[in-house]
């Protein structure tokens, strides 16, 4: 123990000493000039500048640039989304048969855990949040954001957040086991999570607090952003929809993740320091299921609302219509808003809580519907006659509408009590959910890389893949999930390793065919993103170059927003320089270059 | 603009600091939750010193040693708080430190409040002295 103290004394020290030696290489302390507010530098100053960034991998590191930002988070997104899936396939893979076909139980429960975790954190938040940054500013006619080093700080707590979560992963071979992978769920219900006494929980917990500071510091920026950066164009009536429903997320954020924070504190309280907040003698186990669903339920609309958004902003936009209704599709974003947090309790009905209570939380769970219907109506409207192009992005936008149908309507089925006591913990509720973080969030995702793809690369993608990622998702997310659905009508319970159960508790021979059905499709739905990477990777580095500014052409359709605007005035910016025969009066073109 | 500049003078878009305010909050809160002494005092120091670096960088304070000072203050006045409320009075002893879960985690965050203060001590006397 001395030893150990010492070696990582010794190692903290070094670190310490190395930051200070790189931070007086890189930054004269005595040179800085105060700058109002926190913000970039522009005016005068800037024009004494040459470039807007260092060179390198220091740029990287160092950028409080909106756009950089946003492809940092989109990159950790999608490593994310990569690591999670192979979690999934893991996953699927060992429940082709029934005894469990590669993994032990501990193992099994370890990549369950993680793969939530994973998907939800490290990739749902992170890829929104990759969108909001790079377009939020450039939609609303802003700079930057408001706080632009904030916005830095946000994306780099994320990093750690990461290794943290995934520590036992690393540590649990050099540690020989003394340090494990969380076993919780996702959920991390008392007292299981209290009781396992490995360190992994811990750091698995420490990750998510990190990952829930960073969510909140993004949203306290896109609020601070959207209200007062807007350039003087742009007020609340002509606000696009995207960033209403950011704004709105980032109300949610504001309010859920806090919660979950001080929970978590108070969970690892309870593990290190044995207070007994969650334990039986003093708050009890449930107080933990009332916290965490006051966050987890607001959290799933975090996540969906602004995909929801995305898919508002992008579908109009191939049916050669203006999104149909608006204002109330604005309202609608509004009311899920609040409503969302009077909903968590139907996550507990199974718990025994007060029946009157559980009425009026299945009432609130049925009337969220309402304004979820109202938004699939008008996307439906929007594509009623309209003049539809069937593009990547669109496909995944009509992909996205088809999926939260049914994983909408699913959840009304659980939102009522009768129901629900019997799907409660089956496969039912991981099809449900599935069907929207996969089919809807994950959807929505894919259309917002695809649309802006010309923006953050100046390059475009190979259709035909494009359109393989799009058949190849949609018909394994639906193959995957739907037999998820039927599995729970079986009584599949959820969170199992291997399903060798006797007869009373669900059909055998059944189970073993949905189980197979969902791990074919997760094969499709794993091919079908190698397309995506190859597609993604081969054309950022070798895909024709976008040259014109309007590559949708959305002109035609007066829809052509601000952020393609601003694409088309850079494109126009660079020209003359990379090639100096696109002068507007540039005569002949020159010889010796050609 | 007399001397070099610095990166962030030169361009506009880059500040080295986010990246260790970032990681100086996570050593921070591993250190502290996990009950790893020394990564709990460099954490934190480089978490504070982060703070001030970036608060003069952005124009929000001219010069980064009282901040650093502050930051120091705050940090032992919440140890000590923590300590006279949950610490038996008997228990708080040097020679205690190491053994109740608690106390050693408050000592370094108290510890790393004190090398705050003293640097940032140190560094504004220099500073004033020199100029
Ligand atoms: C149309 C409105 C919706 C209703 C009425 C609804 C209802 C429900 C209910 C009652 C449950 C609990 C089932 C149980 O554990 O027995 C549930 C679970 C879940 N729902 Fe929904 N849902 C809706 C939309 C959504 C959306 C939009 C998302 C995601 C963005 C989502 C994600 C989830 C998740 C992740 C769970 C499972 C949590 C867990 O136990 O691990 N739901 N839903
Ligand atoms: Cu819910």
């Amino acid at each position: 123990m001395v030893a150990g103290d010492i070696v990582l004394t010794g190692l903290m020290a070094v670190l310490l000493v190395g930051v200070a030696a790189l931070l007086t290489r890189v930054e004269n302390w005595r040179s800085y000039t105060p700058l109002a507010g926190g913000g970039a530098v522009t005016g005068d100053e800037a024009a004494v500048i040459n470039r807007e960034k260092p060179a390198g991998i220091i740029r990287w590191l160092t950028t409080v640039d909106h756009k950089d930002i946003g492809l940092l988070y989109g990159v950790y997104a999608v490593i994310a989304f990569a690591v999670g899936g192979i979690m999934a396939m893991l996953i699927r893979l060992q429940l082709v048969t029934p005894a469990g076909a590669i993994l032990g139980n501990n193992a099994y429960n370890s990549i369950l855990t993680s793969h939530g975790i994973t998907m939800l954190f490290l990739f749902g938040t992170p890829i929104i949040a990759a969108f909001a940054n790079y377009f939020i500013p450039l939609l609303i006619g802003a700079d930057d954001m408001a706080f632009p080093r904030i916005n830095a700080i946000a994306f780099w707590l994320l990093p750690p957040a990461a290794l943290l979560i995934w520590a036992g992963f690393f540590l649990a071979p050099v540690t020989e086991n003394m340090i494990e992978p969380a076993r919780t769920a996702w959920t991390m219900y008392t007292p299981l999570s209290v009781e396992q006494a490995n360190p992994g929980v811990d750091l698995m917990l420490l990750g998510l607090h990190l990952s829930g500071v960073a969510a909140t510091m993004g949203a306290i920026n896109f609020i601070a952003t959207i209200f007062t950066e807007r350039n003087e164009e742009v007020n609340w009536a002509n606000l696009d929809i995207f960033s209403w429903t950011i704004l709105t997320q980032s109300a949610l954020i504001l309010f859920a993740f806090p919660l979950l924070g001080s929970a978590i504190v108070m969970l690892l309280l309870d593990r290190n320091l044995s207070t007994t907040f969650f334990a039986v003698e003093g708050g009890g186990p449930l107080l933990w299921q009332h916290l965490f669903w006051f966050f987890g339920h607001p959290e799933v609309y975090i996540l969906v609302l602004p995909p929801m958004g995305l898919v508002s902003l992008i579908l109009p936009k191939f049916s050669g219509r203006k999104l149909f209704g608006f204002k109330f599709v604005v309202y609608s974003t509004l009311a899920i808003g609040v409503l969302s947090f009077g909903v968590w309790a139907h996550h507990m009905f199974s718990t025994g809580m007060d029946p009157r209570l559980r009425a009026s939380f299945m009432a609130v769970s049925l009337a969220i519907a309402i304004p979820s219907a109202v938004k699939t109506f008008n996307w439906i409207t929007t594509m009623w006659n309209g003049r539809l192009r069937l593009t990547t992005p669109m496909l995944f936008c009509i992909g996205f509408v088809s999926n939260f149908i049914i994983g909408g309507v699913t959840g009304v089925f659980l939102a009522s009590i009768p129901v629900d006591l019997i799907l409660h913990d089956t496969y039912y509720v991981v099809g449900h959910f599935h069907y929207i973080v996969m089919g809807a969030i994950g959807f929505a995702a894919f259309a917002g890389i695809y649309y802006w793809f010309p923006i953050f690369t100046g390059r475009m993608y190979q259709r035909t893949l494009g359109k393989a990622h799009f058949w190849f998702s949609m018909v394994g997310t639906n193959i995957t999930f739907f037999a998820m659905l039927a599995l729970g009508y079986l009584g599949m319970p959820r969170r199992y390793a291997t399903y060798e159960f006797d007869g009373a508790i669900a059909p055998l021979t059944q189970v073993s065919t949905f189980h197979q059905a969902a791990t074919v499709g997760a094969v499709i739905l794993f091919i079908g993103q190698l397309f995506f990477v190859w597609n993604i990777v081969q054309s950022w580095l070798e895909g024709p170059k976008v040259e014109d500014g309007d590559p949708w052409n959305l002109e035609r359709d007066g829809m052509l927003d601000r952020e393609f605007q601003w694409f088309d005035e850079q494109l126009e910016a660079e020209a003359p320089e990379k090639d100096p025969s696109l002068l507007a009066d540039g005569g002949e073109e020159e010889q010796d270059d050609s | 603009m007399a001397e070099e500049p610095g990166l962030s003078d030169q361009y506009p878009t880059a500040s080295p600091w986010p990246l260790f305010v970032a990681l100086g909050l996570a050593l921070s809160e591993i250190g502290v939750f996990v009950g790893l002494f020394p990564v709990a005092v460099f954490g934190l120091i480089l978490f504070g010193g982060s703070i001030a670096g970036i608060l003069t960088e952005s124009g929000y304070v001219e010069r980064p040693w009282p901040t650093l000072l502050g930051v120091g203050v705050v940090l032992i006045v919440l140890a000590a708080a923590f300590a006279v409320w949950q610490v038996p009075v008997a228990d708080i002893a040097l020679s205690n430190v190491g053994t109740g879960p608690l106390l050693t985690r408050l000592v370094a965050v108290a510890a790393a409040g004190t090398v705050m203060i003293a640097m940032g001590g140190v560094a504004s006397i220099m500073e004033q002295t020199a100029a």
